[in-house]
């Protein structure tokens, strides 16, 4: 098929293009007269037809972030680019043009309708992102590889597919293959695949798909306790605890303590070491153990408080919605006299009246959220000493047992200095009789040097328990802060949105007033 | 009469039933007076007893003499077996002894009421009650509890009011009204103060009077509730009681026969019992009824307390501890029976009544004639068995203002089986409310109906099954300017609709089979939130004012907002200086916007959304007429249905559903028929003639040529016979017809016309039947050789003229 546009000039699309688009394809008529006179917004638009216009090269499109359904078929386009600010998309045609792979539709997660009809595409690839498509038309193409249906399968909205006219579709296997591989497939290639079809299909293929379903099934599977452990973490670190429910810290103390691991190659440190790994791992245990219950507590506070705050507000709303339901009433029936009542004085009168009930329904409102913001404050205040409580008595707690710790170090490098003096007095004596790894050996060549290499041991070890205190202090600190913060934040948010919320209303109905006083008088 | 006979049957029926539980007659007297005298236990000397027999001869028995005579007889004696009319000398025998006994209970107790020991049944012959009971088991399973049969039997009952003892026949006294406009005292000329005083001092008194009203009505309502009983306590009636122990029966009760209600045996209203009897023998209480029923005990078993009639039939228990007697079993009965002297024991004779038989009709009818009425305080209960009434009526409850009876306040019928599924009419009289009530399964899916008059547009509520609807219509109430419908469940969260009409217009060029339609002046519509859209795009309630060409649109509040947007559209179309029309104008939308938007703003946007509005009015329009007409055809239906009332019969139902009746008689037919075509198939042609021969012997084959020989011409002659006889009766008919029409030739002139038309008609009929006999002759002709040689063929293959087989063989 030789296409006329070969023979013309590639058109690039720029403004004038997409604006004559846009007014020929808007609203016709007495809207469209309209539309003339106020001229449109390109992202107020939802649908764009651009076929047949010669077009080489996406672009210019940014501005129609509301699209929903555009039409570039019948093109000269060898990339598909330009797309993606286009979030919004449904429906994309990109059929009769020059393309060659699939690539630039990571942003078009809404994307349903894709329609790559006749180009030049050999492989199904890049569409991940894509999990609500629906229809997916790829025919006139040239893909010869049938492994590329594979793919297809995980695309779990996937009804219709049209692959006629590709290089796989002369394969004997063709149908059945699909069949089997897609069994959600309701359309292959424009015609309803039937349920004969289907269990022939399945019956032929059943093993690989079997095998294929295994090994799916299997990083499913994977990939679900992976996720479940990342929970499990995530909900650990808000507790500040993470890593503390076994021998983590302590095996980090020993990860960059080259003189400790030497040491203990000692005799009798292998049993000591033992024994304190073992009550080090006790007490952190224990840490992490306090941390989940007080995450739990905290909660339960910040859960209460915030329910009681939404209580509250939505008490004061249907208060405040019941008082302007009143107004509505009395005002619309004096408005109504207004307009009937002929005499001016008493119009006049009126509507004083009315501005009178407008600002005495203003000073309602506003009392009541005076109110409401008096209330608020005086709770969070409660709940912010209540939780700074909370979370400087975790800290204590906490420290004491990190102190438990650090005595149990302390203990333990008492120990390690008197073996590796007595060692080191049996190596000047002579009388060791054990074996020494080489390393180990060159520590002991005076008292200051072994004595060094035990203090820096211990220097680490209290390091590391120090910056694992630190960290969960601040961390915890920080947490609280901004957790106030946000509350007091977000109270004032809504403050000033509700008194202006008041005050628009105030003012439109001041002005309804108004207008009618001129209408009135135009009258 | 008829009242006591069926009362005495349905009392055999009940004692059937309870009889197991030991159920006892109890005939008691109200307010007994203490027993003084007791049995005496000392032996009489021979002398004594003369002495006595003396006394108790001179004693009068009053017996029968207390029964009320009882009219109306509609018992056809006749048909009733012999053991109704007459006495068996054992049942004599049995009468004597109860008189005995009865001479003997009055010379003791001259106090106490007379027994009631042998009424007279309904052919005038004395009976004594306890075999007038005989025990029946039904096969109904509602009859096996005494609760249900027990209201079954109330059903079955009928009250007459007995005649008052005291005064027969008194006219009812005219009541005289208190006097309503009682003149008021003049009133002094006084002080301001004295007559702010005297206000007050008679507002007092108005509290006071008020109050005195009132104690005064409380006095009258305790009145009406119970007057003076003249013969309190003097009244004997007849009850029936259920003794613990059978059939997991707990502990003793009462049952009123004409209510089918329990009572306690500790129930106040029971002021004491006279005699008990079962069908087996007949108790007096000797105890004090002083505390009514509450202190006895009915252990019969016990001689002190109970006097027996009979020696050795009675099968109650004699307590053997007298505090605790209810948990003794039957074995122990039984032993007691084996000791006592049988010499002294004369057993009940056998009852004389039949046995009762109720059919299913009957029963199914419960009442006599299907129908029951009964009479409450300011209330009225009628009762009807189903499919008696065309309508499908069952019962209906009047209410009334007054005790008289005569000011109804409110009716309320109920029914069954009805094709339209209504359940429950209820017509308030005061406000002249009516609502029908249904069962799911109307085909307009009502529920309720209520309405003052059946004619559009009058005030009415129709309420709706609404998951039966389409659109989810729950409730449509109309008044004679305004229909609102409440709606649920709708894809369109459509929640309520309002329409105010206005007048109707007076079109006098449209023709009158034409509908007019009111004028639609409002229309406002209410929606659920919608929670796929976001609240300020939401429309809470739009009001269609279309004779101010206005649309206002009122959006829903955002969670976290008081206040909710509000739209305004004037539809009214405005044609500018030079004559265009004007699509859009900024002051043809007023809207307030919680928080602006940008493209709200647009002209577009709001044309847009008026067209949108423009066509939704149309299409609220259309549903507000159409409604009107769905109104008008639900009263078109229910008019219909009123006037045809059909019942539904269940298919399992054989005697109403006429269709499976004549289903089933076709089927009994054509069995019927095939019957007896069976049986002429299995005519045997040879038995008149193998007859003749002796029995049981084989054929010889000279025997059966002659046999199959005799056969064949018998029935060639029996061929030529009815040929004969056919050919007889065609000459026979057609010289007739010579003989009529050479005489109408001869009296032709002479006849009169409707001889005429006698003899034309006597013509045309002779003609059929000259016609059908020479019909007949012919098939005759046609058929009498096959039959021939069939019967040959038949006869060549019976196995009993095997014989002839041999010859050809």
């Amino acid at each position: 098929m030789n296409r006329l546009c070969d023979s013309m000039e590639p058109r690039v699309m720029d403004d004038d293009m997409l604006k004559l688009a846009v007014g020929e394809q808007g609203p016709q008529e007495e809207a469209g007269q309209l539309a003339k006179q106020e001229g449109i917004l390109f992202k107020d638009v939802l649908s764009l037809q651009l076929d047949f216009q010669n077009i080489l090269r996406i672009d210019n499109l940014w501005q129609f972030e509301n699209l929903r359904k555009l039409q570039l078929d019948n093109n000269i386009i060898e990339k598909i680019e330009g797309l993606e600010n286009l979030t919004h998309l449904v429906w994309l045609d990109l059929s009769f043009n020059n393309i060659e792979t699939i690539e630039g539709l990571d942003t078009l997660v809404n994307l349903e309708d894709l329609s790559l009809f006749n180009n030049r595409i050999s492989k199904i690839d890049s569409l991940d992102a894509l999990v609500k498509l629906q229809v997916l038309s790829l025919g006139n193409n040239q893909i010869d590889n049938m492994m590329n249906i594979i793919y297809l399968r995980r695309f779990k909205c996937l009804r219709t597919l049209s692959l006629s006219g590709n290089p796989i579709s002369e394969a004997e296997d063709y149908k059945m293959f699909i069949c089997a591989y897609l069994p959600d497939l309701v359309y292959l290639d424009f015609r309803r695949i039937d349920d004969h079809t289907k269990e022939l299909a399945e019956a032929k293929h059943q093993y690989s798909i079997d095998e294929l379903k295994h090994q799916e099934n299997l990083m499913q599977v994977r990939l679900e306790d992976e996720q479940a452990r990342q929970e499990e973490l995530e909900k650990h670190k808000t507790a500040f605890v993470e890593h503390l429910n076994g021998s983590f810290l302590f095996d980090s103390m020993y990860a960059e303590d080259s003189e400790g691991n030497k040491l203990s190659y000692l005799p009798g440190v292998s049993e000591l070491l033992e024994a304190y790994k073992d009550k080090f791992v006790i007490i952190c245990v224990n840490i992490f153990e306090y941390g989940l219950k007080q995450q739990e507590k905290r909660k339960i506070e910040l859960d209460t408080f915030s329910e009681c705050v939404h209580e509250a507000i939505q008490e004061n709303q249907e208060q405040g919605k019941r008082k302007i339901a009143q107004f509505e009433e009395k005002h619309l029936s004096s408005l109504s006299a207004i307009r009937e009542e002929s005499e001016l004085p008493n119009v006049e009168k009126k509507i004083l009246e009315c501005s009178a009930d407008i600002s005495e329904l203003f000073n309602e409102l506003m009392m009541l959220e005076m109110q409401l913001v008096e209330q608020l404050e005086e709770t969070i205040n409660m709940f912010e000493r209540n939780i700074v409580d909370m979370v400087g008595l975790f800290i204590e707690n906490v420290q004491s047992l990190m102190a438990q710790c650090r005595d149990l170090e302390n203990h333990h490098h008492e120990k390690l200095l008197e073996i590796s003096l007595s060692t080191l007095e049996k190596i000047v004596m002579g009388d060791l009789d054990e074996d020494l790894p080489d390393d180990l050996r060159a520590l002991f060549v005076n008292k200051d040097t072994i004595v060094n290499a035990v203090g820096a041991s211990h220097d680490i070890h209290l390091l590391k328990i120090d910056n694992r205190e630190g960290e969960l202090v601040t961390r915890i600190n920080s947490w609280c802060t901004r957790l106030v913060d946000k509350i007091h934040k977000d109270e004032i948010m809504r403050n000033r949105k509700r008194v202006k919320e008041i005050n628009q209303y105030i003012d439109h109905m001041q002005s309804e007033l108004d207008n009618l006083e001129y209408g009135d008088i135009l009258d | 009469m008829e009242v006591l006979r069926e009362k005495v049957e349905e009392e055999e029926e009940a004692e059937r039933e309870e009889a197991a539980e030991r159920a006892e007659w109890a005939r008691t007297e109200k307010m007994m007076r203490p027993v003084e005298v007791r049995k005496e236990e000392t032996t009489l000397t021979q002398e004594m007893l003369r002495d006595l027999e003396k006394k108790l001869s001179e004693i009068q028995i009053p017996i029968s003499a207390e029964l009320p005579a009882f009219t109306e007889d509609t018992i056809d004696i006749s048909k009733l077996p012999v053991s109704y009319k007459t006495n068996t000398p054992k049942e004599e025998h049995l009468l004597q002894v109860a008189d005995n006994f009865s001479r003997q209970y009055s010379h003791l107790c001259p106090d106490r009421v007379p027994l009631f020991l042998h009424p007279l049944n309904e052919c005038e012959v004395p009976k004594f009650v306890s075999t007038t009971l005989r025990p029946t088991l039904m096969p109904y399973p509602e009859l096996y509890n005494w609760d249900s049969c027990a209201q079954f039997v109330s059903d079955f009952l009928t009250m007459v009011p007995l005649p008052d003892p005291l005064k027969p026949t008194i006219k009812r006294e005219e009541k005289v009204l208190p006097k309503k406009y009682t003149i008021r005292p003049p009133r002094d000329l006084c002080s301001r103060f004295e007559q702010e005083q005297e206000v007050k001092k008679q507002q007092e008194i108005r509290a006071q009077e008020k109050q005195q009203l009132r104690e005064e009505e409380e006095r009258l309502m305790e009145a009406e509730k119970a007057k003076p009983d003249a013969l309190h306590g003097l009244r004997v009636h007849s009850w029936v009681l259920v003794l613990s122990g059978k059939r997991e029966v707990p502990e003793n009760f009462f049952i009123d026969a004409f209510t089918g209600h329990s009572y306690s045996t500790q129930d106040e209203r029971f002021l004491g019992i006279e005699s008990l009897w079962n069908h087996k023998n007949y108790w007096i209480n000797m105890q004090d009824c002083w505390n009514c029923c509450k202190d006895l005990i009915f252990d019969l078993g016990d001689p002190v307390r109970w006097e027996y009639m009979l020696l050795g039939t009675d099968k109650s228990q004699l307590s053997l501890t007298e505090e605790d007697d209810s948990g003794i079993n039957d074995e122990d009965d039984v032993e007691n029976l084996g000791k006592e002297d049988e010499d002294k024991s004369f057993d009940m004779p056998h009852s004389w009544v039949e046995q009762i038989e109720i059919s299913p009709e009957a029963f199914e009818t419960r009442c006599p004639n299907g129908k029951k009425v009964i009479q409450y305080k300011r209330a009225k209960l009628e009762k009807w068995a189903p499919y008696l009434n065309s309508n499908g009526l069952v019962s209906r409850l009047t209410t009334y203002e007054d005790l008289e009876c005569t000011n109804i306040l409110e009716i309320k019928e109920w029914y069954q089986n009805r094709e339209d599924m209504l359940e429950l009419k209820h017509i308030n009289k005061t406000t002249d409310l009516k609502t029908d009530y249904f069962k799911p399964g109307h085909p307009q899916a009502l529920r309720v109906h209520s309405y003052k008059s059946m004619q559009p547009e009058m005030d009415r509520v129709i309420e709706f099954y609404e998951t039966a609807r389409v659109d989810g219509l729950i409730k449509r109430e109309e008044t004679a300017r305004t229909m609102t419908e409440y709606y649920r469940g709708r894809p369109d969260f459509l929640s309520y609709r309002h329409a105010n009409f206005g007048p109707r217009v007076k079109k006098l060029t449209l023709s009158s089979a034409e509908s007019n339609p009111r004028p639609i002046v409002k229309i406002t519509e209410r929606f659920f939130r919608n929670p796929a859209k976001p609240a300020e795009e939401d429309v809470a309630e739009r009001v269609f004012l279309l004779a101010e060409e206005r649309i206002q649109l009122r959006y829903h509040c955002r969670d976290d907002h008081i206040t909710a947007s509000k739209r305004e559209f004037l539809r009214r179309t405005e044609v500018d200086s030079k004559g265009n029309k004007i699509i859009m104008t900024p002051d043809m939308c007023i809207s307030f916007e919680v928080e602006p938007m940008e493209h709200t703003k647009k002209l577009l946007y709001q044309y847009e959304a008026m067209m949108h509005l423009k066509r939704e009015e149309k299409l609220s329009r259309h549903q507000v007429w159409e409604s009107e007409l769905e109104v008008l055809e639900i009263l078109k239906l229910r008019e219909e249905e009123e006037a045809v009332h059909t019942l539904t019969i269940s298919i399992y139902d054989t005697k109403r559903n006429e269709k499976s009746k004549e289903y089933r008689e076709a089927m009994e037919r054509v069995m019927h028929e095939e019957h007896l075509r069976q049986v002429e198939t299995q005519l045997d042609y040879l038995a008149p003639f193998l007859a003749q021969l002796p029995p049981g012997e084989k054929l010889t084959r000279w025997q059966a040529v002659r046999l199959k020989d005799e056969c064949l011409s018998d029935f060639k002659q029996r061929l030529i016979n009815k040929a004969n006889l056919i050919q007889a009766r065609f000459e026979k008919e057609t010289q007739e017809l010579q003989k009529k029409q050479q005489w109408y030739q001869e009296n032709q002139v002479t006849l009169t016309p409707e001889d005429e038309d006698l003899y034309l008609s006597y013509c045309s009929q002779a003609m059929f039947r000259i016609r059908i006999l020479e019909q007949r002759l012919n098939r005759h002709k046609e058929l009498a050789p096959l039959k021939y040689l069939a019967l040959e063929e038949k006869l060549y293959k019976d196995p009993r003229l095997g014989e002839l087989q041999k010859i050809f063989a």
